[in-house]
């Protein structure tokens, strides 16, 4: 909507308007968040790789609430082990406190919200696909159409009003966990606390925030 | 292997640093003198000339290459506000470059061939001009070659800053100086690549074709060649070697460079070319005391072509670390 709005409006823009737009945009954007938002929530996910199946539910899910076209999505699935004994490792985007897309973004379009959701505003992408490069977890995946990177926002409008991410509601043998982190009650606090929910390759260095995996060690 | 990026990029990379190069070389000659040891200097013509137009090349592949920026062109200005991004530096760079190095090579032609300075003055729709030509114009090439060199080399560097500073994504891009130097290789290699393919085009390639020899006008260009060619060797060694002992992703795309699906390319379209035929064409020409007209534009060719395919080289082999 807003880019059509925008579109209509550059021919009678100059360029200057537009550097003012690049500066602006953000600084409206932020005011935006901090003020729609409840105090502080964190939120966890967790992936118990020794529930997980790989039955690709979540990966379908995922698609289908963000009408991704066929094939793509922000979840992949891996797959771990030997022939004999696999197991499965689906990625989506971490939700790093350390973000090296948001880094690289040649503009604004990638930010952190104060929550720890890390968002991409389609406004603002060039589509210049340097995040993609950037990201060790390779979460993001390209959207043709609009030109833009895409990647997972936690079903944030569904989560903001009291819901669950797609790909928790669809997980069929209970393998993903989501919950407040802040509330030291929950189940993803407990599990986070007990260390037996860890990030994913810490040593990447991104702090992965949001997602958190229960693996079997070998 | 990675696939967001493609040809599109990597022949900006190697314009990019083919023109940054072909200016150093035209800046030396100019601050050298050596400009102006004969009447005719093709060399420092091309390489004031060309790198603007090559520069605008790449940069229209890379807008080319871009998704909602390229059918919403005014979305590149929003990149010139994130200072954290190389990519922004890169922009930033460009837009700098540009203007400094057309303005340079309009002065060189200007300088170069006296006629056009004449033909232009004498132009009635160009009068408002005329507080222009009252300006020194050797002392302002000058500083249009200076500031040019300077911004020369920020532009070389960068390309090399910008693949490797997405660090541990594509471990391979990243690989150090060496082991224990936690400085990234590339910025310095493709520094070097630059300034090789510089030299070839605005010496080998330029000065060959419009002279038929080139050593009455770099009595060391053989020595030149061979010193930047062994740089290039132990560079690019040591990162295949440190990548190598890095293990993981980073090994993984050393290996296919050595030995797996890039080997031809890196054997026959880099290593021969850029390397092998040039550093025994020289070193003959050191010999024999002379450069023959189709050693100079045959190596001139090999080394451009061998910057090219470095770039794609580099690029295409960049492997996502192993989750």
């Amino acid at each position: 909507m807003l880019a059509t709005i925008s579109r209509r409006r550059f021919l009678g823009l100059t360029a200057a308007a537009g550097v003012v737009a690049a500066l602006g945009l953000p600084l409206l954007r932020k005011e935006a968040s901090s003020a729609e938002e409840r105090p502080k929530a964190r939120y966890a996910l967790i992936i118990d790789t020794t529930k997980c199946t790989g039955c690709g539910a979540c990966i379908e899910a995922c698609r289908q609430r963000n009408k991704l076209p066929e094939g793509l999505s922000y979840i992949r699935r891996i797959v771990k082990g030997n022939e004999r004994n696999p197991w499965f490792l689906m990625v989506q985007c971490q939700h790093c406190a350390n973000p090296p897309c948001a880094t690289v973004c040649p503009t604004h379009a990638t930010y952190r919200r104060e929550d720890g959701v890390v968002l991409i505003d389609p406004r603002l992408c060039v589509g210049c696909k340097y995040c993609m490069q950037a990201c060790p977890y390779q979460a993001r995946i390209f959207d043709e159409k609009r030109g833009v990177a895409d990647k997972c926002w936690l079903c944030l409008p569904w989560v903001l009003g009291g819901g669950l991410p797609a790909c928790v509601e669809a997980c069929i043998p209970g393998a993903r966990i989501f919950g407040r982190a802040d509330d030291p009650q929950s189940e993803v606090a407990q599990l986070i606390a007990s260390g037996r929910a860890k990030p994913l390759h810490p040593e990447f260095g991104t702090e992965p925030s949001i997602l958190f995996y229960i693996i079997q060690e070998e | 292997m990675q696939t967001a990026w493609g040809w599109p990029i990597a022949i900006y990379l190697f314009l990019g640093g083919m023109g940054a190069g072909a200016l150093l070389i035209a800046a030396t000659f100019e601050f050298s003198g050596k400009r102006y040891q004969y009447d005719f200097c093709p060399t420092a013509l091309v390489g004031a000339t060309v790198p603007g137009p090559l520069l605008i090349l790449g940069t229209l592949l890379l807008i080319f290459d871009l998704g909602a920026g390229r059918r919403e062109p005014w979305r590149i200005l929003y990149m010139y506000t994130h200072f954290s991004s190389v990519m922004t530096w890169g922009v930033w760079l460009l837009t700098l470059f540009i203007p400094v190095a057309l303005i340079y090579g309009f002065l060189e032609i200007l300088d170069a061939f006296p006629a056009t300075r004449q033909w232009l003055k004498s132009r009635r729709w160009l009068r408002w001009t005329a507080f222009l030509w009252n300006l020194p114009l050797r002392q302002t090439k000058r500083i249009f070659a200076g500031v040019g060199a300077v911004l020369a080399i920020g532009v070389a560097t960068y390309t090399g800053i910008l693949i490797s500073a997405v660090g541990p994504a594509i471990p391979f891009w990243s690989t150090w100086v060496l082991p224990f130097i936690p400085i990234p290789m590339l910025p310095v290699l493709f520094l070097v690549s630059a300034i090789s393919t510089g030299l070839g085009l605005t010496v080998d390639l330029a000065a060959t074709l419009a002279l038929g020899s080139v050593e009455q006008r770099l009595k060391s260009l053989p020595w030149i060649h061979l010193a930047l060619i062994g740089a290039e060797t132990l560079l690019l060694g040591m990162m295949l070697i440190t990548a190598l002992m890095a293990g993981g992703s980073a090994a993984k795309s050393a290996q296919e460079i050595i030995a797996g699906s890039y080997a031809i390319v890196f054997w026959f379209l880099i290593v021969l070319p850029g390397f092998i035929f040039p550093f025994v064409v020289h070193a003959y020409a050191i010999g024999l005391g002379r450069h023959s007209p189709v050693s100079g534009v045959g190596s001139g060719m090999g080394i451009v072509i061998s910057g090219l395919f470095l770039r794609y080289l580099i690029l295409i082999s960049g492997i996502p670390a192993a989750l």
